[in-house]
């Protein structure tokens, strides 16, 4: 009898590791996908062109929880639920070098157009940082999704009111002021700070800047060791409705929709002419079938179009920002370009 | 008055049909994952993200924190009875409950680990409710100069983890520390003994480390010592019952690291896995038997147990008050905050009180649910040993592997961990102990880059240290633990001079 009750107990213990271990690499909604009510006129539009034929997986080159991971699953999500693309989705996760693992693994399928992964700056900034053989050019741009950018954040009492001000401390005495960013040196926080100090005439080799990997960036911020934190727009939101923070500028091109967003000026109407934008999009194998690239820009397009993701966009903060294949191949020709001689600038180019 | 009517709602969240049902499914679920050797809260909130979908936001809220803190208490299981740490925060459970579970005492370790989670887990709820809304200033009270003093303070204890020869330890801590620094370094991005090899860019998780050199090197000794028919022989799960000295010897760790765990587990990147080392390396260093520490001390058992559980609460306070995520795990139940369209803030309290209090008074009512559930488990759990030990041996090796897969989805780590392994099981040849490694490379790698955060920020003045209050209190007590042993040797040692002396 006992023997039974350990041999059951351990059964439902193996059951459920093989549960779990699978559960959270696959998308868990792909169960419920084959609802057939919609879109049976968007199928046929395209009927005598490409079609996938089997499940269609995207990577979020990090771990579960991260921005490439949400963009991931929430587009995964939408395209199944609203049924603009009927193949199920599955979401799989794959940490490791900042995303180079990912990309090593994913320029193998050369080809392949059901190996998707989403992606952002740091598809520029690792390989330029030499962390990565892979870059952008390596691989097929499919469509950009979402923008999001960066905030330049002090505390409330600081005695900057405005980014001029505090660069003009800057350029004055670099040595005085801190700036404290989540991720390390050449990249996205570091770089978009950089970007835009530039701009303004601060010396970028000169900029202090404290990198703060385990949790503590805003914690420093707030108990005054350091001076700015440099961020993502919607980071900011919570403390700046509190009044612990003000937000000197971000990195967008005009003022963002949204109650406490509309408040913080860019860097442009102070002057400054320079952006960073932090976009998100989905890349594919490299030497993907046109046809194949040609379904995903139009299914992306009715994804950023769709109200169900309008409505995750106003979930995250996130800002819509659609470019097809080749709007999206020469704006990230140009973006690393230029930040490529900023990085050179700084030292840090391999 | 605001605050109590807070609280007030919140009681009546935690008390609703709803809410009670909730947490029981929360706690349920992730003690159950907990269990599992390698897998933890990040993986258990992970897998009930999507559950979540369309649930009301308090409910389902309610319900991932059970998820999360009902891992911590289950963690200690698979460390009890296997050496396999089924969380990071568990690894120094193992060190005095793995040995009692090897004595025959498997239901004791068990009934003491479950009583000081279920302590650790109140007390720090009940400190949460008095004064979450004073904690939050506490959690950014500590800047890059405090958190090194932080972590040098918990180094200077190492000494206390060493057997036998303090030279092994140090040593073995030296390694820790060699390995804390593979990876990308944080302050200037420069690549550290990766040799271009990108699976090495991030470093080296924790887990695949602590099941290396745990689980793994167990898994060795025991295949090796498979004719010693007297380990074997030793299938007893032993009386759950603890006897009134039992209570007597845990109930002072149990209070005492309810405290210091929820503290530490305020301080974002501290969190549950650094507070159950330091309690454990303090309550041996105040211990009056500290000889029986590693070798089934209660006391040993019960103050990581108290600490892990009360820094889990303790990592609401920063999530909750500032939506500042203090660790890997509470990072993702942020993301499951933000799916369902709460924004964790400055403003939570007096915007959302009914999520606010609501999550925390179900944290008591889930610390109950816990204790029940798992105290009258714990005879079935602990059958676990009864397992032919072949069939036991291969199972230990197959959850390490699942384990530490489900972390990175990357079989590089896997081999990371057969490393690991052998590593352990050489170092255990040559009795050099495990914990100091463990504790440098956890310490090692936050000290190291607070440190040159300070340098930074103060253009390479080392008053930086000294100027900060909290970091100079800390250096100090860091001073002072590392001196006093040496200053009570030399005492002792004149003493028993002069007692040679007069005896002559």
């Amino acid at each position: 009898m006992k023997k039974v009750f350990t041999f059951f107990a351990f059964m439902l213990l193996m059951f459920f590791v093989v549960a779990c271990s699978g559960d959270s690499s696959e998308n868990p909604d792909t169960s419920e996908t084959t609802d057939s009510d919609s879109t049976e006129d968007s199928g046929s539009e395209i009927s005598d062109s490409w079609q996938p034929e089997q499940t269609i997986e995207f990577v979020a080159p990090a771990g579960a929880g991260g921005g490439w991971d949400t963009t991931a699953r929430m587009a995964a999500q939408v395209f199944n639920e609203t049924g603009i693309i009927e193949q199920d989705i599955g979401v799989e996760n794959q940490p490791g070098g900042g995303g180079a693992v990912a990309w090593a693994d994913i320029h193998k399928q050369d080809g392949s157009p059901y190996n998707l992964f989403v992606s952002s700056p740091p598809l520029l900034l690792v390989p330029l940082n030499g962390q990565s053989e892979f870059g952008h050019e390596d691989f097929t741009p499919l469509s950009n999704i979402i923008a999001d950018y960066g905030a330049f954040a002090v505390r409330a009492d600081a005695p900057w009111d405005d980014l001029n001000d505090l660069f003009e401390d800057m350029k004055e005495d670099p040595s005085s002021i801190s700036v404290v960013g989540a991720s390390s040196p050449g990249s996205m926080d570091h770089i978009q700070f950089v970007k835009i100090a530039k701009a303004a005439g601060v010396d970028p080799t000169k900029i202090k800047y404290v990198s703060d990997q385990d949790g503590g960036a805003l914690t420093s911020l707030l108990n005054g060791s350091v001076d700015v934190y440099s961020t993502g727009v919607a980071e900011t939101v919570e403390q700046v409705k509190a009044g612990e923070i003000k937000v000197l500028g971000i990195t967008a091109e005009e003022r963002l929709e949204g109650e406490v967003l509309s408040t913080f000026p860019t860097a442009i109407e102070q002057g400054i002419d320079e952006t960073f934008v932090n976009w998100r999009g989905f890349f594919g194998p490299p030497n993907m079938d046109p046809e194949a690239v040609n379904y995903y820009e139009q299914k992306f397009k009715e994804l950023s179009d769709s109200e169900e993701f309008a409505e995750i966009r106003a979930n995250y903060g996130w800002d819509e920002q659609y470019m097809n294949s080749e709007e999206y191949k020469k704006f990230l020709d140009e973006e690393k370009e230029s930040i490529a001689s900023l990085l050179e600038e700084l030292g840090l180019s391999e | 008055m605001d605050a109590l009517q807070g609280i007030m709602t919140g009681i009546q969240v935690a008390l609703s049909v709803e809410g009670i049902l909730f947490v029981l499914m929360g706690v349920f679920v992730g003690t159950f994952i907990g269990m599992l050797p390698g897998l933890g809260p990040i993986s258990a909130i992970a897998i009930m993200i999507p559950i979540t979908y369309g649930m009301a936001p308090t409910i389902a809220l309610v319900m991932m924190a059970g998820v999360y803190y009902g891992a911590v208490f289950g963690g200690s299981t698979s460390s009890i009875l296997l050496n396999a740490p089924g969380i990071s925060g568990t690894v120094a459970s193992s060190f005095d409950g793995y040995p009692m579970a090897q004595q025959g005492k498997a239901g004791k370790a068990l009934a003491v680990a479950a009583i000081s989670s279920f302590a650790g887990g109140t007390v720090s709820v009940v400190l949460l409710m008095l004064f979450a809304p004073v904690l939050a200033s506490v959690a950014v009270s500590f800047g890059p100069p405090a958190y090194f003093a932080l972590m040098l303070m918990g180094l200077t204890l190492i000494s206390s983890l060493s057997e036998c020869s303090t030279i092994k330890a140090l040593i073995s801590a030296t390694i820790g520390f060699m390995v804390a620094t593979i990876g990308l370094d944080g302050q200037t991005g420069t690549q550290r003994f990766t040799f271009g090899n990108p699976n090495l860019f991030e470093g080296i998780d924790f887990l695949v480390i602590a099941l290396g050199l745990f689980a793994l090197t167990e898994v060795c000794t025991l295949i090796l010592n498979r004719k010693d028919q007297s380990l074997s022989q030793n299938k007893s799960i032993g009386s759950l019952k603890l006897s009134k000295s039992d209570v007597k010897e845990m109930s002072g760790p149990m209070s005492r690291h309810s405290f210091l765990g929820f503290i530490l587990g305020i301080l974002p990147g501290a969190g549950a896995t650094i507070a159950s080392f330091i309690s454990y390396v303090t309550e041996k260093r105040i211990s009056k038997k500290s000889h029986q520490f590693g070798k089934g001390s209660i006391k040993g058992l019960a103050a990581p147990e108290a600490s892990n559980n009360a820094a889990t609460s303790g990592a609401f306070v920063p999530l909750l008050s500032l939506g500042i995520p203090g660790s890997g795990t509470t990072a993702v139940m942020l993301g499951a905050f933000m799916v369902l369209g709460v924004q964790p803030g400055p403003l939570l309290m007096s915007d959302q009180p009914e999520i606010f209090w609501g999550i925390i008074a179900s944290m008591y009512i889930g610390n109950i649910f816990l204790l029940i559930i798992n105290l009258p488990l714990i005879p079935y759990i602990a059958r676990i040993l009864r397992i032919p030990r072949p069939l036991l041996i291969s199972l230990v090796i197959m959850f390490s592997l699942i384990g530490v897969y489900s972390i990175s989805f990357n079989p590089f780590d896997l081999y990371l961990l057969l490393i690991c392994g052998v590593l352990g099981f050489v170092m255990r040849l040559f009795s050099f102990p495990a914990p100091p490694l463990i504790l440098a490379f956890i310490l090692g790698g936050m000290m190291e880059q607070s440190f040159r955060q300070s340098l930074t920020i103060s253009n390479g003045n080392l008053m930086i240290f000294i100027e900060n209050p909290i970091s100079l209190a800390l250096l100090i007590v860091a001073l002072l633990s590392f001196l006093v042993p040496i200053i009570k040797y030399f005492i002792s040692r004149k003493s028993e001079d002069s007692n040679e002396t007069t005896s002559l």
